[in-house]
């Protein structure tokens, strides 16, 4: 929450200053917040008086949003007392607005020279942020280091996105390495890859200052602007295609996702941290859902530790926002393991559970393949009060693989056959006991599928469950960074 | 001139090995499929994120890996 000895008072131009004036620095908040905004649309909510903040009101592709900027010309971005205010301010305005708020950080963190006042501030911004959490969409682009405060902010919003300077640690490397002697850099301690891969703080990495800018755009565009659903507007297209013919081959289902949505309009959210489940924001139809997928092609599409955490967050966004879901599901069950299970799988599949069981929003399932077990109930299935559960012909909906299961039922009796007509027997006892307790049609004949429906007939299906659902409520809950 | 670099690419979970798809001195592109694995009753391709060079293959068709256990190292030439 530190940043190392700087000026008490604010530097501004002077004339005989060798350095350009600050409002020339491209980092100068002031800029910075007109490449965020529509062109033209950016008004001042504050003064550019050297606080270290910047605020102001504008509009994304025409939908208006509040946004704030940390000014790193002045202390290296550090956040006093006076800048501190400038963003509640903004929060302010955004919900009396109730319009989305976009955060831009580059920021060393509280500072210094203002002592414990500035960590009071700090933690002001933090409760203002936590009071909007659930109530209006807020992103934030982390375009330069963002230490300490300056990475709680950030980390306490709905969305997240590191431009390719962006750097968030709790403690910078000056302070690893006296501490604990670990020579680490700020790349290696907070930049993309640790935190689009290993730790889930950031859920859009961008390649340029302006790609980040633009994802922070097409994000608050789709939670604050989300249209309505226009059910002719859906057509059908083969889905089944997509898929590969051996139901026992692995897949990526990022093509599948893509074209259950309108095309082009994914935006994949965490898309390399627990790649086994995939969450999307995009549109349908025009209106904004959110897509749910497993994905079998990273381990098998099982749901796990990270996989539930992650996808319990988007439920909960998705719901507080008002934004319907749809919930691909071919899953072969949990990852099995004592490593999971020392990674809390049960706690954390627990959020998956108490995520789908508490959302209000329209949530529609489709079964693609398979869904068995524990992870049958948590993606969304009809016991947890899924709006509907379609399934493709032939998916399965069990407790486990037919041939599992036998082996455990007839474990005996299987024992007791030569070895080399047990493989046969096998067969027949687990084609006996799918016909009994497996298959899709027992599934709907027990009333845990709605309706089987055909790969090409599949968008139109979603489209009328959701219309069906009619106005879209909204879960009255915060967003809590799960 | 940018260095080469060495990555490996680790099982993500404990499975059978069904195929390896690569030889040493291949070439492949970003997402070839490298090793066929066999995990919960499922073929799991494993592909590559990065084009490279096979450097070595770490693994045969009939073993049994563990999550992280190297099946195949690239030699990768940064494009910039």
């Amino acid at each position: 929450m530190t940043q190392t000895a700087a000026p008490a008072t604010p530097t501004s131009s002077r004339p005989g200053d060798r350095k350009p004036p600050r409002e020339q620095d491209p980092r100068h908040p002031g800029r910075r917040l007109a490449a965020l905004l529509d062109e033209g649309t950016l008004v001042p909510l504050t003064e550019d008086d050297g606080s270290g903040m910047l605020a102001a009101t504008g509009r994304v592709d025409g939908t208006p949003v509040v946004a704030f900027c940390s000014d790193p010309t002045v202390m290296g971005g550090a956040m006093g007392e006076v800048g501190c205010r400038v963003v509640v301010h903004a929060y302010e305005r955004a919900l009396a607005d109730g319009v989305p708020i976009i955060g831009l950080w580059h920021s060393g963190g509280a500072r210094l020279a203002e002592g414990v006042l500035s960590l009071h501030a700090v933690g002001e911004i933090f409760r203002a942020m936590t009071q909007a959490s659930g109530r209006i969409p807020q992103v934030s682009v982390v375009l330069g280091p963002a230490a300490g405060g300056a990475a709680y902010g950030p980390a306490l919003t709905d969305v997240v996105v590191l431009g390719p300077e962006g750097r968030i640690f709790v403690t910078g490397p000056d302070v690893v390495r006296s501490v604990t002697g670990e020579d680490v850099d700020m790349l290696r301690l907070g930049g993309p890859e640790p935190h689009g891969r290993r730790s889930g703080v950031v859920h859009l990495v961008a390649d340029s200052e302006q790609e980040a800018l633009d994802h922070a755009r097409a994000v608050a565009v789709l939670l604050g602007a989300q249209g309505s659903l226009e059910v002719d507007a859906v057509a059908d297209r083969d889905l089944g295609a997509l898929l590969p013919e051996s139901p026992r081959r692995a897949y990526d289902v990022h093509p599948l996702v893509e074209a259950v949505l309108d095309e082009g309009t994914a935006v994949e959210l965490h898309a390399r941290w627990a790649p086994n489940i995939v969450t999307s924001l995009g549109r349908f139809g025009g209106r904004t859902v959110g897509v749910i997928a497993n994905n079998p092609l990273r381990l098998g599409g099982c749901l796990d530790s990270l996989s539930a955490e992650k996808a319990s967050r988007f439920v909960r966004m998705c719901d507080a926002f008002g934004v319907p879901l749809v919930v691909l599901v071919d899953v072969p069950g949990y990852l099995p393991g004592v490593g999971q299970e020392w990674d809390g799988v049960v706690r954390r599949g627990a959020k998956l559970l108490h995520a789908f069981g508490e959302a209000v929003v329209p949530r529609v399932t489709l079964v693609t393949r398979k869904t068995y077990g524990g992870a049958y109930i948590a993606m969304n299935s009809r016991s947890l009060g899924a709006t509907k559960v379609f399934a493709w012909p032939g998916a399965e909906v069990a407790v486990m693989g037919a041939v599992a299961a036998v082996r455990i039922l007839h474990r005996r009796k299987l024992a007791d056959v030569a070895p080399e007509v047990r493989h046969r027997v096998e067969a027949e006892l687990a084609a006996e006991h799918e016909r009994i307790s497996g298959g899709v049609e027992k599934a709907v004949e027990i009333g845990v599928v709605d309706e089987i429906v055909a790969p090409d007939r599949t968008r139109s299906a979603l489209a009328r469950a959701i219309a069906d659902a009619g106005q879209v409520p909204r879960g009255q809950h915060g967003n809590i960074p799960l | 001139m940018a260095r080469e670099q060495q990555v490996e690419i680790a099982a993500e979970m404990v499975a059978n090995v069904v195929s390896v798809d690569v030889e040493p001195g291949a070439e492949v592109a970003a997402g070839d499929t490298v090793v066929l694995l066999e995990s919960m009753k499922m073929e799991i391709p494993v592909l590559t994120e990065h084009a490279g060079r096979v450097s070595a293959v770490k693994v045969e068709a009939g073993d049994v890996v563990q999550e992280g256990d190297a099946l195949v190292v690239l030699t990768v030439r940064p494009t910039s």
